[in-house]
């Protein structure tokens, strides 16, 4: 599931805004993607599922997009819980959890993964 | 000096490597990251160059380093320089970048400075290995743009329409330097240089196409002392014709694919000069890929069709020896510019390696007309059948 810190709880994302989100597009809401490192099980269901790419094309789209000076992949954390701290500090700050895990009423679930 | 590149090469590598994972863990204003290939590569013909490589293994015709600085003023404002080493004696090494980004929200962004020019989709991103599959970028497409930086200003916006992305980008600027053609540097101005592309996607889908000219000017003293030379006679269609400068314009148009399993990429270019001595090219390459991660196969079919506007000699034979040393000259001029295609088909695998390091081997068929110029990918040294295999090996590494 993809959480956000908004104040907005009416806030939904289709599967093709967070695919735009976590790829550096605009979407027309003002959210921030965070990410977890490469190895990380949540991120590569994440990458199945919602971007459709694997992990090396993903990570030769960012090189081709920062040595471009177009877009910068979003920040990674090491694990779930230091995101979920990350996401609690930031407003407008957007992650993937994975779908067992406790989300806090301060973040809003704004997609679920079928 | 191979070898001293290659240990200077090796010596930054180490350091920007460990340097890079002790800055890993906070996020700083300044930002040091890097991109490196050490290409091997060897032609299976001695009467043939392609892509510099010869019938000798090698290694200092792709391989580089390139290091980028980004330094983030505000959310705003930020600056990025990027130096470049070549190992390729053909390329200048130093300063590719130096521009101020402007970011006033998430869909607009404009660059201010010296930056690499989006002809195509991989212009401004040539050097960097690790971004596309291929080890070397289809030739017959890529080695027809002659210049890759300019001066000047570019804007990128973007938004969505319904679940479209939709991208445009505009710029505008000038180039002033040397361009290496064959065993010549031609000092180039062009000026008025601008563009626009246009992209889309959606899902997996991605179509751009793009636009840019020119107005270039060659100092090209022999062919303009001749073309005088001729206007005296009155001869002014020939004159004309022995002329480089003038409205330089590309176009492109490409179509991508890729999902978890496959890719197809392709790209559709022309470029059209003015001049006589600026022949119109029209290239394109068709590829497919299959990932099985962290392999990637691919095969590639490029082709190029260069052809010049030649203009039939006006100089009368026969009259008196002057007139006939000047036709016979202008003859010989004409056959230093033939009409030029080749053909490059490739087989590859890619392998990521690492998350940032990824080796990759490549095979391309090369074939040539008859007609070889000389002042692209493939050279014929004398005695080329027109047919060459390239094998090549390359190791690609982003930090």
């Amino acid at each position: 599931m993809v959480v956000a810190n908004t104040g907005d709880q009416s806030i939904q994302l289709n599967r093709q805004q967070v695919r735009s989100l976590f790829m550096g597009g605009v979407i027309p809401y003002q959210l921030k993607a965070v990410a977890l490192p490469p190895e990380n099980h949540t991120r590569v269901l994440f990458n199945t599922k919602i971007i459709g790419l694997t992990e090396s094309r993903i990570q030769s789209y960012w090189a081709q997009m920062r040595f471009t000076g177009r877009k910068r992949a979003p920040r990674e954390f090491d694990n779930e819980t230091s995101m979920l701290q990350f996401l609690l500090r930031n407003v407008g700050a957007t992650g993937y959890l994975p779908a067992g895990m406790d989300v806090p009423e301060q973040l809003t679930v704004i997609y679920t993964i079928p | 000096m191979d070898l001293v590149v290659l240990r200077a090469l090796v010596v930054c590598l180490s350091f920007t490597l460990s340097t890079s994972l002790a800055n890993a863990a906070t996020p700083n204003p300044l930002e040091f990251s890097g991109f490196a290939r050490v290409i091997m590569g060897y032609l299976d013909d001695e009467n043939a160059e392609y892509v510099g490589y010869d019938n000798s293994l090698s290694i200092d015709q792709q391989s580089l380093l390139g290091l980028q600085a980004d330094y983030r003023l505000s959310e705003e404002i930020a600056f990025t320089g990027q130096v470049v080493g070549y190992t390729d004696d053909q390329r200048s090494s130093g300063l590719e970048w130096l521009y101020l980004t402007y970011t006033p929200n998430s869909a607009l962004q404009v660059k201010l400075g010296r930056q690499r020019i989006p002809f195509f989709n991989h212009s401004d991103s040539l050097d960097v290995g690790f971004a596309y599959p291929w080890l070397t970028l289809p030739q017959q497409v890529y080695d027809t743009a002659f210049f890759s930086t300019f001066d000047g200003v570019l804007a990128n916006y973007q938004f969505t329409l319904n679940d479209w992305q939709i991208n445009y980008e505009g710029y505008w600027g000038r180039f002033d330097d040397e361009i290496h053609l064959d065993s010549q540097d031609l000092d180039t101005q062009v000026i008025g240089l601008f563009g626009v592309n246009a992209s889309v996607s959606y899902r997996n889908f991605n179509l751009r196409a793009s636009y840019g000219q020119g107005d270039i000017d060659i100092e090209q003293d022999e062919a303009t002392q001749f073309a005088q030379l001729l206007r005296q006679f009155g001869f002014t269609n020939n004159a004309d014709w022995l002329n480089a400068n003038g409205l330089l314009q590309f176009y492109q148009l490409s179509a991508n694919y890729e999902d978890l399993d496959y890719f197809l990429r392709s790209e559709v270019t022309k470029m059209t000069g003015a001049g006589g001595l600026f022949a119109d090219i029209d290239s394109f390459y068709i590829s497919a890929g299959y990932n099985f991660y962290p392999y990637t196969v691919y095969i590639s079919y490029g082709r190029k069709d260069l052809h010049f506007e030649h203009l039939a000699n006006e100089i009368p034979f026969g009259v008196s020896p002057e007139l006939d040393l000047l036709a016979a000259t202008y003859l010989g001029i004409l056959d230093l510019f033939p009409d030029d295609e080749s053909k490059g088909t490739k087989i590859g695998i890619r392998w990521d390696w690492q998350y940032n390091v990824a080796l990759k081997a490549e095979m391309t068929f090369v074939e040539a007309n008859d007609a070889i110029s000389n002042d692209y990918a493939v050279r014929d040294l004398g005695g080329f059948d027109g047919h060459a295999v390239l094998y090549q090996f390359g190791l690609e590494w982003v930090f």
